[in-house]
């Protein structure tokens, strides 16, 4: 059996489909393209297919991958990527097709692209001046009070024209592991004075593993 | 998201699931509306998951864009949130594949699937910018066309729109459609349009004909104010089924609808003739479809799709004479490739062993029954020719083949109904249970679940039952009460709901265009979603009726005259006056009518096929 993992951009209009919509709509473009996917051997047979990571709903990501299994050896990743491209919906781009080398629970943090209106800049001037950042996060267990300075002590932008741009890490884990949203700091720049969250572009960039690597 | 502009974008951040808002499913229709001759506005007056739901939409949406130089869009009723956005950014109501606004389109279409939905067509013209009145919009708008089973009654919505559509829409809005380009290339106006448009078939233009009223408040008569009009309007129907194909690709909602699934059209019509039952009446006559067609342009559906279930659907599927070759020829690909049956609409009188095995072999649902009423007497009245024997032998199947729920449907409120046909309802269930525990080979370590589901009769237009007042609403809470004391068993699970929309149901389907006022100071005072229990007012509504000086008790509580001009009298769905006044006079006397495939009762929809429905040299049954 090989775990194949599905690289894909998720932008533009597919950005406002929610996990579990994806989930359905991934099963069905893979029942459309006949690739030879593994069906779990329940009483109701369906593709096992799992996704990592998923994004919080309106942001967008280069870096969303699912996987699913496989009874054969090997896989040729072009021919799946080009059987599974025509049938995406708008704005999901596959990028690339290959047989899974890490597993999801490696992933350890995840780089992010924020766009902003210019006007915004204040409002990192006075992130990057306190001494905390206190964002409280929804959890499985109640709320929990976290510092974000203690992530991302300093955030360095750069404007051009109208908008201004920063890249951050953020951790990015699955189960009991510490996962942050990026939308945790939106939200505590929009208390400074920064623009609200429609007016801001959320781009995933890269997953990577522990060490640094690129989660293939 | 170069595509969307930042209000829009604003709008999609403070909305639940805007994914019913940003179109991009797979199967949507793109085109390029430079080379675009006649752009049609798909709107259904409820939300996108209902909306999806609906196969007509799917059939017309696949036939319309096949034109290369037409494009159909979708449209649908945002949800509160969303309206409230939309309103307050100033978006304008547009469609989910070009995203323009709807009065860049040549025609607005609009689906009537109940009565209920009427303000929400206001609230979507409203949205869109367009004036509510068809008197109120020359040339420059959109025509703002309506269909669907609610234009057999059309009158209460005949102010706002310029056509109206009665029967089938395969063929008449193709035609519609292409009036419309020959209209828009020869620069027409919207009378010369309109002419044009009242000769095709089923077209029914509302403002060609003037109604008068008796000093009573009854219809005097409705008359043509044009010449070359027609005096009635007689319904379009697809004569052939396998003429028209059924889509073999939809657009599969990213979010998910209703119904979610594949789905096939079997047949349109109905033979039974349940004398309560609308739609048994206006689809007539009964057409089926070939199996070759249905398993072919499944399979395909499926396919294309990725959906793992398919629906055979019709208002009587099992009724199909050739049921079991179409099942066969489904499950010989069927499981193979991953998708599972589903036939809702089955009948408790032809259930049988063999179709619970092709129906189950993939995956097992729930089993509903409709008994609608709770003693032989009243379903002898209504004509639903169901006997006790028959349910019983249905569940024995069901709970033999391991089915541990049954669901019941009835109706209350039913003509000549008495307490003692209440109490059946609630014996016909406990007798259910019963006979669980009575079958040795049920399923074993499990309860049954018996649940019963009852709805509030209204008497509707075209069936043999409009002659009849509708249950005031008193009346309806008692037999409720009554019945709930009935029920005895635990395992016995009753659902039923307020009549207040029920009440609105009747008065809007038998209505005539003096209501058309009514509906719009209801929506005016804020009225929409009205077929949703937590927006619907009961007392705004009655307040509307109040400031029209207008008493809805005279179109539902009133009988009426079996020589009455009816509000519907010239919109001709096939079945005739006087059949209706013959099957009205026999349920009085509890005498039931033979299916149509058994026995011809003359109903008169055969004219619509230019001969009879059904071979009745053979042997059908």
């Amino acid at each position: 059996m090989t775990t194949v993992r599905i690289f894909f951009e998720k932008c533009g209009e597919s950005a406002y489909i929610s996990l579990l919509d994806l989930q359905r709509v991934f099963h069905r473009l893979l029942k459309i393209s006949e690739l030879p996917v593994w069906y779990t051997q329940g009483f109701n047979p369906h593709i096992y297919l799992s996704f990592s990571c998923p994004l919080s709903l309106g942001q967008e990501s280069l870096c969303e991958s699912c996987e699913v299994k496989t009874e054969q050896e090997s896989i040729d990743g072009e021919a799946w990527r080009a059987a599974l491209q025509p049938l995406m919906p708008r704005g999901i781009t596959v990028t690339k097709v290959a047989p899974a080398q890490a597993k999801v629970g490696e992933i350890a943090t995840a780089a992010y692209r924020i766009t902003m209106p210019a006007d915004s800049a204040a409002a990192l001037d006075a992130y990057n001046a306190a001494e905390t950042a206190e964002v409280t996060k929804k959890t499985k267990r109640g709320h929990k009070t976290l510092d974000l300075k203690q992530y991302l002590p300093r955030i360095d932008y750069t404007v051009a024209g109208k908008e201004l741009v920063f890249d951050i890490l953020l951790p990015c884990g699955s189960g009991e592991a510490l996962n942050l949203n990026p939308a945790l700091l939106m939200d505590c720049l929009n208390g400074q004075g920064g623009a609200p969250a429609w007016q801001c572009q959320v781009l995933r960039t890269h997953l990577y593993t522990a060490s640094g690597q690129d989660f293939a | 998201m170069a595509g969307f502009s930042p209000k829009f974008k604003e709008a999609l951040s403070l909305v639940q699931k805007p994914g019913r808002y940003t179109g991009g499913e797979p199967g949507c229709v793109y085109k390029d509306k430079q080379n675009v001759d006649v752009r049609m506005a798909f709107c259904f007056p409820d939300t996108y998951e209902i909306g999806m739901s609906f196969l007509g939409e799917k059939i017309l949406y696949d036939l319309l864009n096949r034109h290369e130089n037409w494009w159909c869009e979708r449209a649908f009723m945002p949800w509160t949130d969303m309206k409230e956005q939309m309103e307050r950014l100033g978006i304008p109501l547009y469609c989910l594949e070009s995203k323009d606004p709807l009065t860049d389109f040549d025609i607005v279409g609009f689906s009537l699937e109940y009565e209920l939905c009427y303000t929400n067509v206001l609230a979507m013209l409203r949205l869109g910018g367009i004036p509510l009145r068809a008197a109120d919009r020359d040339e420059r708008w959109p025509l703002i066309i309506a269909g669907g089973p609610c234009v057999c009654n059309a009158e209460p919505m005949a102010d706002f729109f310029d056509v109206m559509q009665l029967g089938e829409g395969e063929q008449m809005l193709q035609d519609i459609c292409a009036t419309v380009e020959t209209g828009k290339k020869q620069g027409w106006d919207k009378e010369t349009l309109l002419r044009e448009l009242a000769k095709l078939p089923g077209v029914y233009v509302p403002s060609f004909y003037d109604v008068t009223y008796l000093p009573d408040g009854r219809v005097e008569a409705i008359t043509p104010n044009r010449p070359g009009v027609p005096a009635r309007v007689t319904k379009a129907i697809v004569k052939n089924m396998d003429d028209y194909a059924p889509p073999v690709n939809f657009v599969v909602p990213l979010v998910g609808a209703v119904q979610d699934r594949a789905c096939v059209e079997v047949l349109r019509g109905c033979v039974r003739g349940c004398r309560f039952c609308q739609a048994g009446q206006i689809y007539r006559p009964f057409r089926e479809r070939s199996p070759q067609q249905i398993s072919d342009c499944a399979r395909e559906l499926c396919r294309r799709t990725g959906y793992d279930e398919l629906s055979l659907t019709s208002l009587s599927t099992s009724d199909h004479s050739q049921l079991e070759e179409i099942l066969d020829r489904l499950n010989s690909w069927a499981e193979a490739d991953h998708v599972s049956l589903s036939l809702p609409s089955l009948r408790v009188d032809n259930f049988s062993q063999s179709l619970v095995e092709k129906t189950t072999k993939v995956r097992k649902s729930g089993l509903t029954f409709a008994a609608e009423a709770g003693t032989q007497r009243l379903r002898d009245v209504i004509n639903k020719n169901v006997t006790w024997e028959q349910i019983e032998r249905g569940c024995r199947i069901a709970f033999s083949e391991g089915y541990t729920s049954v669901k019941l449907y009835f109706m209350m409120g039913l003509p000549t109904e008495t307490m003692e046909d209440i109490k059946g309802i609630a014996d016909t269930a406990q007798r259910v249970v019963d006979l669980f525990y009575q079958i040795s080979d049920r399923p074993k370590g499990k309860g049954v679940q018996v649940t019963i589901s009852v709805a509030c009769f209204v008497p509707k237009p075209d069936t043999p039952f409009q002659f009849c007042a509708q249950d005031r609403r008193e009346a309806l809470r008692e037999k409720q009460k009554y019945l709930l004391s009935c029920v005895h068993s635990r395992k016995i699970k009753v659902n039923y709901h307020d009549s207040a929309t029920s009440v609105l149901e009747g008065v809007f389907a038998k209505g005539d265009r003096r209501l058309g006022r009514v509906i719009e100071t209801a929506f005016e005072d804020g009225a929409f979603f009205d077929t949703w229990e937590e927006y619907f007012d009961y007392d705004r509504w009655m307040r509307a009726f109040a400031a029209c000086g207008i008493d809805p008790d005279f179109y539902n509580y009133r009988a009426l005259g079996l020589d009455e001009v009816t509000p519907w009298s010239h919109l001709d769905v096939g079945v005739s006056h006087s059949f209706l006044v013959r099957e009205y006079q026999k349920a009085l006397q509890a005498q039931t009518t033979q299916p149509c495939n058994r026995q011809c009762s003359a109903c008169g929809a055969n004219k619509l096929l230019g001969g009879p429905c059904f071979d009745y040299r053979q042997d059908l049954l």
